[in-house]
């Protein structure tokens, strides 16, 4: 970064981490509601406090490539804004380079940055070039650096040509490309990567991962948290990975070991049309989870079975042609990051 | 820390909030370039409407004269009416600061957040004094040309007579109130970092009650001549730093005895004096303001809350 | 039909919604009145002023200043209410694209978006003139064989401060982001030309040219006429009768309103050429 400025304030130099949180718990009042209260009941809006993240509990170390797993409403976003400084804790504790995220927020932003996919941050009027330094001045970058940086990101994330084009301009991926630039140009050492590549095109997607890996894995003392729902991305990217659902860590390594949970479960992948009772599968004997997804378009229900051995399979089948429904496709495959995450919770991600 | 390092800390925060002025400066600088549809609709339409509040000097001045025959009796009322139109010309020229206070800084940071950018702007190391700076530096420019163009529009079009002995006084008159009045607006974004569309609507309600009570469109002494509550708003009024601001400039363009002597709230000295004060407890409260408040909006969750 | 009152309905809910539930019903009452009020008192104390320099009283000049400033809350409300649903829907909340590419007719949602607006200003404007007369001693007087003109004048008056709202809605749709300019600078073009505050005979012949040929001079001049008829200080328009003024009214409305349509179909059909619909301007 171009003039960093002494970090002070409160610290934990004893701590190697480069993000700690401790019993961090973030409650979200019910929105005050004008006017329209129907019921008494109903508290303010009809809505209680609602608890987005639950005693969290991690360590990122510097230097690692760090995802969070976990479906829409899991609290992935909530996390961010509170290392990011955005947000403050209701209780608990968050460190980030050693600095206290409620006591201490100014060593903490200087050492930082946060790209969210489908962000919609700039003018308009500007061009790309332009947005992407005016940001980095407030980072204070100097100009030339700035300039050279952004020119360099450019060409990497292959937005050369759309330089001198206005942000407004831009398609949903060229705007993500120019985002990710936005994050990079100041060049901090820990930098959050919310959903990075919501919406993109494959080869969007491609691209922004490859330079992730390589920006962490090339250079030293830089730190990427990623939260995603996509599996396949944090599998492939994260050196380490925790899955939270609801506010709560459920479980938290790398995608070897996370995979290796289920290693002596049984996974089996069912297409079969629609069902109307899917609730039945859950007390079989053997079976240890199972998610459920329709496909409207299809009207083909997709089922997936974690079974401590294949005893249960007989029984599923017979149950599923009781409800008058066919079997499509039956398949044994290797455990995914998403199926440890339904072995837990009992659902997908999507 | 050692007395080196205090002193790169400074510098290096002096480097970085300078640079972040400019930044935020610039989208607005920029922007009036590249949309110069802003001169007529910020510049040259806002003029009817002052010119507006001139014609009605005009005609009540035409229909008193068509009823004086008394020579000193017409002069008296033609310099009343110059005056009069003066008074309206000059607050047309810092309706412009005020709008731009209202709309372009403290509302901007509500703006901000509905548009995205507050979330990238608080997470980033400048001080937020820096970022409000630069927007009011970014849209001074075009706040400017609206003012120039009123003022110019009272000499060339409407035949305004000035009569300025202390040009110096003016100017420091006017700078310090444009202080004042920016630490105002900053003083007001940090509540706007809090509020959702109710700070729009605040804004909105700052426009004709503010104009009225700090007198832009006549001389604030004026509200002292209603019995019972008038010397009350013109008190109340000149909390707003247009209002003493406009009160000075007046005295110093017009000549202090205009009107009589009778219509001006204080002397310029004291007028001066108070608008000081104001500016640096405007600043020093935004200051303030500004921390506690982001605080307050963080622990609520309204930083990055859209469409309150 | 049902289609246009439905889209009517839900765009006129919607506008109620947004100008109305930011705060607490009172709260909002309070707003809706201070503003306007306000507005009206700067008049009344550049009268005062006046008066008290030069020793002069002139009732018929404030009585003639006060009811056209009343009126005049409709013209900033409704022309605002209207051009800012391009804008508001395009910058701020970003939905003019899913609402353009509905199945709906535009003129009737921003019709309906600009509802709550005429309505909210017609209470202001009843609560300025109440006030005038309870507290001010503004003289007013309405006799009931005038109502149905002044009740035509009324219709003709918000229809065209409608269509002049939808052409600056057109124009809008290819400008930046100019929201206070225009509520600012729109009105203050009528606040000049029209006879609101002033008579028309204080402007300069081209200046009277103007302000004939602008439905909204008509409007004023009418109902100043019925409501407060000791105050013709205006000459004007003398020559003409009540009835010939409404037929000028209709007649120059029915000119702008077709110019209002051609404006905001170039606008849109400019702005959609030029990939502008929905863009967003901000600085």
């Amino acid at each position: 970064m171009g003039d960093r400025i002494p970090a002070g304030g409160t610290t934990r130099c004893d701590m190697p981490f480069a993000v700690e949180t401790r019993d961090l718990t973030r409650i979200f009042a019910g929105k005050k509601r004008i006017r329209r209260k129907r019921h008494a009941s109903e508290g303010e809006d009809g809505s209680g406090p609602v608890t987005a993240l639950d005693h969290v509990a991690m360590e990122i170390h510097d230097g690692e490539l760090f995802g969070l797993l976990g479906p829409n409403g899991a609290g992935k976003t909530t996390l961010i804004k509170i290392l990011a400084t955005l947000l403050l804790p209701t209780s608990g504790e968050a460190y980030v380079a050693g600095h206290d995220v409620a006591k201490d927020p100014f060593p903490i932003r200087q050492q930082i940055n946060m790209v969210c996919g489908g962000e919609t941050s700039g003018y308009g009027l500007l061009t790309t070039r332009e947005n992407i330094w005016m940001f980095s001045q407030f980072y204070g970058v100097p100009s030339k650096v700035s300039k050279a940086r952004i020119d360099e990101l450019m060409h990497v994330f292959g937005l050369w040509d759309k330089r001198d084009t206005k942000v407004r301009m831009l398609s949903t991926g060229q705007r993500q490309k120019m985002n990710m630039i936005r994050g990079f140009v100041t060049d901090p050492s820990i930098l959050f990567l919310d959903e990075p590549t919501l919406g993109l095109d494959v080869n969007a997607a491609r691209v922004i991962r490859d330079y992730v890996m390589n920006w962490v894995r090339k250079r030293t003392g830089k730190t990427v948290l990623l939260t995603t729902h996509y599996m396949m991305e944090a599998d492939e990217m994260c050196d380490r990975i925790a899955i939270i659902d609801r506010g709560k860590i459920l479980a938290c390594d790398t995608p070897a070991n996370l995979k290796r949970m289920i290693r002596h479960d049984t996974t089996f992948r069912l297409e079969v049309d629609t069902l109307h009772d899917v609730t039945s599968f859950g007390s079989i004997r053997g079976v240890k989870n199972f998610s459920h997804r329709e496909d409207i378009a299809t009207n083909r229900a997709h089922l997936t079975f974690i079974l401590e051995d294949e005893s249960p399979v007989a029984e599923i089948l017979s149950r599923i042609t009781t409800q008058a429904s066919k079997v499509h496709s039956l398949q044994k495959s290797e455990p995914t990051l998403e199926d440890v995450f339904i072995s837990m919770v009992g659902r997908g991600l999507e | 820390m050692t007395e080196v390092a205090r002193r790169n800390d400074l510098r290096a925060r002096i480097a970085l909030n300078l640079r972040a002025m400019v930044g935020r400066a610039y989208p607005r600088v920029i922007g009036a370039n590249r949309e110069p549809s802003w001169i007529i609709f910020e510049a040259f339409l806002p003029l009817l409407g002052i010119a507006a509040y001139v014609f009605i000097y005009q005609a009540l001045g035409e229909r008193a004269l068509a009823n004086a025959t008394d020579p000193a009796k017409v002069a008296e009322i033609q310099a009343n009416t110059n005056a009069l139109i003066a008074s309206v010309v000059l607050g047309g020229t810092m309706v412009a600061f005020w709008l731009n206070v209202l709309w372009s800084m403290a509302s901007q940071l509500y703006w901000e957040k509905e548009i995205g950018n507050l979330q990238l702007y608080m997470m980033a190391p400048m001080s937020r004094m820096a970022l409000l700076g630069g927007m009011a530096l970014g849209g001074m420019f075009m706040t400017s040309v609206r003012a120039v163009s009123t003022l110019a529009a009272g000499v060339l079009v409407f035949g305004v007579v000035y009569r300025i002995v202390d040009p110096l006084t003016l100017l420091a008159v006017f700078f310090v109130t444009l202080i004042a009045l920016y630490g105002m607006g900053m003083m007001f974004a940090s509540l706007y970092l809090l509020w959702g569309r109710e700070a729009w609507h605040l804004s909105a309600l700052m426009e004709e009650p503010i104009f009225f009570a700090s007198g832009f469109y006549f001389p604030i002494g004026g509200l002292t001549r209603v019995p019972v509550w008038g010397s009350a708003v013109a008190i109340a009024g000149s909390f707003i730093p247009a209002g003493l601001g406009l009160d000075a400039m007046r005295q110093l363009a017009l000549g202090p005895t205009a009107f009589g002597g009778q219509m001006w709230l204080f002397s310029v000295d004291v007028e001066l004096a108070i608008l000081l004060v104001l500016a640096v407890v405007f600043l020093v409260l935004a200051r303030y303001a500004l921390a506690y408040l982001e605080v307050l909006a963080k622990r609520e969750g309204k930083l990055t809350s859209r469409h309150q | 039909m049902s289609t246009y009152w439905r889209t009517f309905k839900v765009a006129a809910w919607l506008g109620w919604e947004m100008d109305s539930n930011w705060t607490e019903p009172w709260l909002f009452v309070l707003y809706s009145i201070l503003k306007p009020v306000a507005g009206a008192f700067i008049l009344v104390l550049m009268y005062v002023v006046f008066a008290t320099i030069g020793n002069t009283e002139d009732p018929s000049m404030f009585a003639y200043m006060y009811v056209g400033n009343a009126f005049f809350i409709f013209v900033a409300s409704t022309l605002f209410g209207t051009f800012q649903v391009i804008q508001s829907d395009r910058e701020w909340y970003q939905t003019i694209r899913y609402v353009y590419i509905s199945p709906i007719s535009y003129y009737v949602y921003i019709l309906g978006r600009a509802a709550s607006k005429v309505a909210v200003a017609t209470f202001a404007v009843v609560v300025t003139l109440a006030f005038g007369i309870a507290f001010l001693g503004v003289e007013m007087g309405l006799s009931l064989a005038d109502v149905p003109v002044l009740v035509a004048a009324f219709v003709l008056g918000i229809a065209v401060l409608l269509a002049i709202g939808i052409c600056l809605g057109g124009i809008s749709f290819l400008t930046a982001k100019h929201v206070h300019g225009l509520a600012e600078g729109i009105p203050g073009l009528f606040y000049v030309f029209c006879g609101v505050l002033f008579p028309l005979s204080a402007l300069p012949e081209w200046g009277r040219s103007v302000g004939q040929a602008i439905p909204l001079t008509y409007w004023f001049d009418l109902t100043r006429r019925i409501l407060v008829p000791g105050t013709s200080i205006d000459r004007t328009l003398n020559a003409y009768d009540d009835l010939t003024i409404l037929l000028l009214l209709f007649a120059s409305s029915l000119v702008f309103f077709a110019l209002s349509v051609i404006i905001f179909r170039i606008g849109e059909y400019v702005a959609r050429k030029a990939g502008k619909i929905d863009m967003t301007t901000s600085y």
